[in-house]
Order: C-alpha cells, then structure tokens, then sequence
C-alpha cells in the first residue's frame, strides 16, 4: 500500500501527464509547493519502487504500477470534488482542498458507492474526466447493473441513488413523497398480479405501482 | 377573515376543518377535476371566519390534480392565514409543505396534529424551538378529541409579519434561483419572485402558463447546464434540500424521551398481507354487501310502508279532485318520485355513505386498493374500483357515486360503464331470482350471472383497450388504522347526501312524472303492437312484456310487479315458458338502469356520456337477448 505522500506526488504526475508526456521536476514543486530538490529526491525514491521513470531533461512517467495507483487517487479525488460541490454544496475551490485530504481515506467500496450515488459523474466540477474504475465492466453495465426498487425482494434495505424519471412531473411526485437520493427504503411487501411495493420511508408506508418502482435506482444496504 | 388549511394526506387536516366549522359545510368538486374541497365557516367571539379546506398534498408544485388545486385556491382566494397541520409524529415528512408555504409568501400557522400519538411514541416535541426556527406560531393539537382547536384559530386570526424563514440550497441552486427570478418583476406576481423561479424549476404547469417565453428558455437552459454539470437534476437538488432541512430541523426539536416500544398495530399488517387480507376483505365486502341488501331492504321497508299509509291516500284525494288524466299522470309521477326517493336514498345511499366514510377515515380503503391495484389493473381499472362494484350489487347509484373516489376520469367512465351494464343491483337480483330462480331453477338463474361476470370481464378488458389512456399508477400513502371519528363520518355523509338530493331529485321527478303521463294516456300500451314482430320474433317473449321493460326504468323492483299485473296472474310460469323467462331476466339484467342511477350518471359525466351509456345498455340488453332466445330455440 502507498503511502500517502507517495499518492500525491502519483496524482500529481498523473495531472500534469494527462496534458503533456512527461512531468518536470519544477512543475511538479511547483504544483505541491515545495523546493525542487525535495522533489528530486522523492522521485529518486519512487523510481526505486518502480512507480515512476525519470529520464534526465525530459521529466518523469508513471510505470504502469505508479499509472494504476494514480488513477485510483485521481478517480477518488474527482468524485469527490463532484460529492463535495453538488451534494455538500461547498465550492469548486474549498472542495478541491478538502478533496485532496479526504482522497487518501476513502475506501474502495465508499468509492463505489459514491459513484453510483451519483449516477456514474463522467467529470469532474473542473471538467476533468474521472478515471473509470478498476471493474471489469463499463460504465452501462454498472448503471444497467443497478438495482430499481421495482427489483428488491421483501425485506430488503436499500438506500435511493438516483432517480430515472419519465417526466419533471413524475420526478417532482416521486421527490414529494420523500425518495429523496440518499434515502433509506425497505421493502415490507410485495402484493401479488404485479401489485403494487410496499415500502417503509422512514416510518412512513407508501404503496407504490412497481412501474413507479422502476424510476427509482436504488443500493442495496451493505 | 379567510383561513386555508393545508397539509400532507393522513395528518387529520379534514378533522381539524370539521371541529373548526362545525355545521354548514360545503364541499365542492373543483371544477374539471376530481378534486374534492370543502369550505364552511368558524366563529370566533363576533368574528366569522371563512376556513377552506385545500385538498391534501404533498407538495405546491402544482404536478398533481390535488397539487394544482390546492395551489389554484392559494391563489385566487388568497387566505389571510395558512394553517400547515402537521403530524407531530412524522415531523420531517410534513415540514417540507410548510416550508413550501412560507416560501410562497403565506402567513403561515402550524397545527402540530396527533400530539397524542408522537407523545404515546415517546417523542418529546420542543414547540418554542420550532417557533423560533420557523418564526412561526406552532400550537400543538389533539384534533379527534378537540384539544388545541381553539388556540389554533385565536392564533391564525391574529394578524402578523410574514415568516422570515427561508430553506437555502446549495450555492449552484441558489445561483439558478437568483438569476430567474431577476428576470421576473414584481408587478405580475402575487407571490415572492423566489418562489415563483422556483416553481418555474420544478415545472409548475400553472405558473408556466404565465411565463414569458424567454424566461422559459432561460429556465430551459439554466437546468440544462445544471444537469449537465451535476448529473442531476435542479429539481432533486431542490427537494433533497427541502428534506434535509426539515429532517434537520425535526432532529433539533425532537427528543426520543425513552426507547419506548412503538407498537404497530398487527391488524395494520394482515390487511395488507394477501394471505390474511383477502380473507379480511372479503369479510368486509360482504358486510357491507349484506348491510346494504337486508339493512337498506328492511329500512326500505318500513319507509315505504309509511309513506304509502301517510302519503296514498292524500295523493288519492288530490287525484280524485281532478278529471284530467295528464294531471292524475303528474300526481302519480310526484307521488312515485318520492317514494323512489324514500326507498333509494335513505336506505341504500345513505347507509353505503356512511360505511364508506368509515373504510376511508380508518384508512382501510386504501390497503384495500393496494391489495387489489395488480388485479384489477388488467382490466384497466384501479384498485379502488372493487367497492364501486360489490356496492352495485346492492344498488348502482351509490356505486356510481362511489365512482369518485378513482383518480382519473376515464378509470371513473370505465367502472360506471361496467356498473351500469353488467353488475345487477338488487332489484335487477330479485327479478332474477324470482323468475327464471323460482320456477327453471337455480342453475339457470347461476348461469345469468355467469354470463354477467364474463360480461363485465370482456368489457372491461375491451373498454381498457379501446379508451386508450396511461392508467393511474397507484402511489399513496398507507397510513396506521385509526378509529373513524362520529362527527367526521356524519359531516361528510351529510354534504354528500345534500349533493345527490339537490342534483337527482328534480331529474328524477321529472322522469317520473313523464313516464306516468305516458302510462295514463295510454302511450306504452300503444308500444305493444309496433314491438310485436321485434318482442316476439326476436326475442320470443309475449308482446306485452315490453310494458315492463320500459316500466323498469322508472323502478326496476316494480317490473317484475308489472309482469304479474301484465298477465294478470302471481304464477308466472302460466304465462311464460322457463325459455321466456330466462330471456326475460337476461334482458332486464343488462338493459338500460333505472331513472335514479341515470340522474346520476348524468350528473356525474354529463348528458352525452348518458345517453351513449343508456344507448349501449338497451342495445346489447336485446342483443344477448335475441342470441339467447336463438341458443335456447334449438
């Protein structure tokens, strides 16, 4: 596992190769605002652990270890600058310097589940593309993969991710009744002859058509 | 003065407006829709205060017919009070239309309803936080037993600033907000511009309609570039927002007092269970099925006996005091209308009144219509709709009427079509019974029936296909089983009562009084030889049975009264062979409903309907008779 420090100078490279091929030393000190040398000796360091090359007067790329690593912080990064900014609320620039901390801590499956909960973010608050995640499947399948309320057996938990409604009509009713994004749900009953769900919202029972169900993306509770 | 109440459904906002006004209610369709408001008046020391009841909502943002009349009403009548009842135990739910409502601009007071019940919950409730929160006047009551009603109205008629308290959303909404409703100017509105850019978000159709088209295009593109940044829409911002207040704000002022066991009451769950809650339902049903058959007959009874021994012989008096026929025509018609209303109204529509109030004040209605919605969906119809039809066994015009409680128009066409065609009320049920049941036998008498609830299928499954129309999907509420409160179910059967009076009767009267002319001059024995060939080659009956037939529309429990007289014999099996009376039942069974059920159905869904309901019936009454004379002559 990398360290932290060894994350950030990863995603560091990471953003500035993205652009160009290949990242400058100074660029790099620069960007982490610290001296140059430092630097040198860091990257020194992570050349040693195979994360990094560094060829004299051109800059340094990322191995394909370093690559993966980065991809990860930067994916982690830029989701949650999208979490910080549309759900939090806080601005691009607070949410990236909190970003910055945060993305060291997140796990892997609080990554997942953010990403679902947004509803798959393909960039980031600065436009930046967010690295698609290491599963095997693309971001369709996922989103394909995700559960409607329509599908829960009874008894089951499970929290609102996003909503695919028809109409604003039917997306301002759905919100009205409190399945709000975030929401936790869980299925008392399923009524026979495609009957409608029966669910319980936070004590609230609300009998639902299982075509309404259907606009409803929800996440099974771990 | 003028109060508004609003509220979500299930807080008790209609028991609050019944121990606030107390008598005169009226409570009114609003106009187009199927939404029910009532209105009446509260007093206070010398001062009358007008209360309206706004149909209850979850929202103002206008995308449901409820949504669309509530906030209509806000608008045109412009209250000088809002009161937001609110469930003390569900604090968060109902937080958000409050919120929504001070939003708009309203002077708002908040009823924290069902104190009781968040109390029995172990819920401690700090009002004075949520006063100074909310920069509102919060007073806590207890509406079935009364508690706090008084308070209620002494706070809402004190006149006060508007609340300051405003939801404030995530920067980029906010930023949204901000930039639309510069656009607007204050001139056109009566409501805040923030809440008008707001409701323009959330696609109001009613304020829409009066937007410019640049500030809709501006709208358009400002929620596109939120989507696109966001992934989301402006509108789940706005209401996960509103949610997160609220559920903020009831964290604040609630305090769980000890881990007390919230009980659940188990009948709640086996209602809902199709396991124990058919059983239970079909209990239900034939409860009322059989309240409303031998309850109404035996009130029906005793009424109608009454009548004729108080009423005959002054009617006779006055017939006998004239020698015009056509007078003596309009004294009997007068003198049956009455009658039909003493053995129609009082006994059937009042007593189905009343058990209807009850299944919908305790909230059993509605597991009901959640436990048949998949059933009956097939046939285009919605949960709700099986009332409507166990009652038409009993008599179609409370069923009609009950047609009321579905959400759409069409869903409400589709059952009274099937109602009036194909669910025999009980008069239509004894002419069954008494002829082909009493002298071919039972199995023939099953088979009609058979032949009805097959009718009644096919149609169904027809009507569904060709009124084509997105079914009403069923999203609502479930809320616990509660006692139905006394005043409440006598209130609301009261309004509904006057309603039918005031609208059926003078139709009613005045059907009767031209059948009756038609019968003294004679006009429907004429009938009999011109219908000869159709009555006898058609459908092989005696000629003579066409008297009955018209007769039946007046009063169907009187056409098989009339056969007897017809033949001049009690012992119908001199008359008609068990061929003829079969054809006969059949034909009376699917023909056109009595006078009664068609004052409603007109009142309900207008002439055109009617006549195209009454067409249809007499048409397919003598086709199935015809095809049932061919079948049974070979």
């Amino acid at each position: 596992m990398a360290s932290e420090i060894t994350e950030q100078y990863l995603k560091i490279i990471y953003n500035l190769t993205e652009e160009e091929g290949a990242a400058k030393t100074t660029e790099i000190a620069q960007r982490l605002g610290v001296a140059p040398a430092s630097v040198t000796q860091m990257i020194h360091k992570l050349s040693k652990q195979g994360y990094v090359r560094h060829e004299p007067y051109h800059g340094t790329r990322l191995s394909p270890k370093g690559k993966r690593v980065a991809k990860r912080i930067a994916r982690r990064h830029r989701l949650l600058e999208r979490f910080l900014s549309d759900i939090v609320g806080v601005g691009v620039e607070a949410g990236h310097d909190q970003a910055c901390k945060m993305e060291h801590a997140l796990s892997e499956e609080a990554e997942e589940v953010l990403c679902k909960m947004m509803n798959h973010p393909q960039r980031c608050p600065h436009g930046r593309p967010i690295p698609k995640c290491e599963r095997d499947i693309t971001c369709q399948e996922c989103a394909a993969e995700t559960l409607r309320l329509s599908d829960l057996d009874e008894g089951e938990t499970a929290t609102v991710s996003h909503l695919v409604a028809k109409n604003k009509e039917e997306l301002c009713r759905v919100l009205a009744m409190g399945f709000i994004p975030g929401t936790r749900v869980v299925v008392e009953k399923r009524l026979p002859m495609d009957g409608p769900i029966i669910v319980n919202l936070k004590g609230t029972r609300i009998a639902i058509a299982r075509s309404i169900g259907g606009t409803l993306c929800m996440t099974r509770a771990a | 003065m003028e109060i508004a109440l609003a509220g979500n459904p299930n807080v008790g906002k209609s028991v609050i407006f019944g121990k606030l006004t107390g008598v005169g209610i009226i409570s009114a369709n609003y106009p187009g829709t199927t939404v029910e408001y009532a209105e009446g008046t509260a007093k206070l020391g010398e001062m009358i205060v007008n209360v309206i009841d706004l149909p209850g909502t979850y929202s103002l943002s206008g995308n449901t017919d409820d949504e669309r009349v509530a906030t209509d009403l806000l608008r045109s009548r412009k209250p000088d009070a809002v009161v937001a009842v609110v469930d003390a135990s569900r604090l968060e739910r109902s937080l958000v239309l409050l919120f929504e409502l001070i939003e708009s601009g309203h002077k708002v007071v908040a009823a924290l309803n069902m104190h009781d019940i968040a109390l029995k919950n172990g819920l401690a409730i700090d009002f004075e936080a949520l006063e100074q929160t909310l920069m509102i006047p919060v007073i806590p009551t207890v509406a079935i037993r009364g508690e706090g009603i008084d308070a209620l109205l002494d706070a809402a008629v004190k006149l006060r600033p508007r609340s300051r308290f405003s939801v404030r959303y995530d920067s980029h909404t906010e930023d949204v907000i901000s930039r639309l409703a510069g656009m607007l100017r204050e001139e056109d509105w009566q409501l805040p511009l923030r809440a008008v850019a707001i409701r323009i978000l959330m696609a109001d159709k009613g304020i829409l309609e009066r937007v410019d088209g640049d500030i809709k295009d501006t709208a358009e593109s400002l929620a596109e570039e939120f989507e696109r940044q966001h992934g989301e829409s402006v509108i789940v911002h706005i209401q996960r927002d509103r949610f997160g207040e609220a559920g903020r704000i009831a964290n604040d002022a609630v305090r769980q007092m000890e881990t007390a066991e919230i009980r659940r009451s188990r009948i709640s769950d086996i209602t809902i269970r199709p396991l124990t809650g058919v059983p239970i339902l079909a209990l239900v049903l034939a409860t009322i099925f059989l309240v409303l058959v031998f309850g109404g007959g035996l009130i029906e009874g005793a009424l109608v006996g009454s009548y004729e021994g108080l009423a005959k012989g002054f009617f006779d008096d006055l017939k006998a005091g004239t020698d015009s026929q056509m007078a003596q025509g309009a004294l009997e018609g007068v003198y049956i209308s009455i009658e039909a209303m003493l053995a129609i109204v009082i006994p059937y529509i009042l007593v189905f009144y009343i058990m209807l109030s009850i299944l919908e004040d305790t909230g059993y209605l509605v597991r009901v219509v959640s436990l048949l919605d998949g059933v009956m969906h097939r046939i285009g119809l919605h949960g709700r709709a099986i009332i409507s039809m166990v009652v038409g066994y009993g008599c179609n015009v409370p069923a009609i009427l009950a047609t009321r409680t579905i959400g759409s128009r069409r869903e409400r066409l589709i059952l009274a079509i099937l109602i009036t065609l194909a669910v025999p009320c009980s008069a239509q049920t004894a002419i069954i019974i008494g002829t082909v049941g009493n002298y071919a036998g039972p199995e023939w008498a099953l088979l009609i029936f058979a032949i009805l609830i097959s009718l009644l299928v096919v149609f169904g499954f027809v009507l569904h296909r060709i009124m084509r129309f997105e079914p009403t999907h069923l999203f609502l509420e479930i809320p616990e089983l509660r006692w139905p409160s006394v005043g409440q179910t006598l209130g609301k059967t009261g309004v509904r009562i006057g309603e039918f009076l005031t609208i059926a009767f003078p139709l009613l009267l005045a059907g009767s009084i031209v059948l009756e002319i038609l019968m003294v001059e004679g006009v429907l024995d004429k009938l009999v030889e011109p219908s000869e060939p159709f009555m006898v080659g058609v459908l092989g009956l005696p000629a003579v049975t066409v008297v009955a037939l018209v007769f039946g529309v007046l009063r169907k429990e009187m056409a098989l009264q009339m056969l007897m007289v017809l033949f001049g014999t009690s012992n119908l099996a001199l008359a008609l062979t068990n061929e003829q009376m079969f054809v006969f039942a059949l034909v009376m069974a699917i023909f056109m409903p009595c006078l009664a059920a068609l004052a409603v159905i007109t009142r309900e869904f207008g002439l055109k309907n009617m006549a195209v309901i009454t067409a249809s019936s007499i048409f397919l009454a003598l086709v199935f008779g015809a095809v049932a004379n061919l079948i049974l002559a070979i």
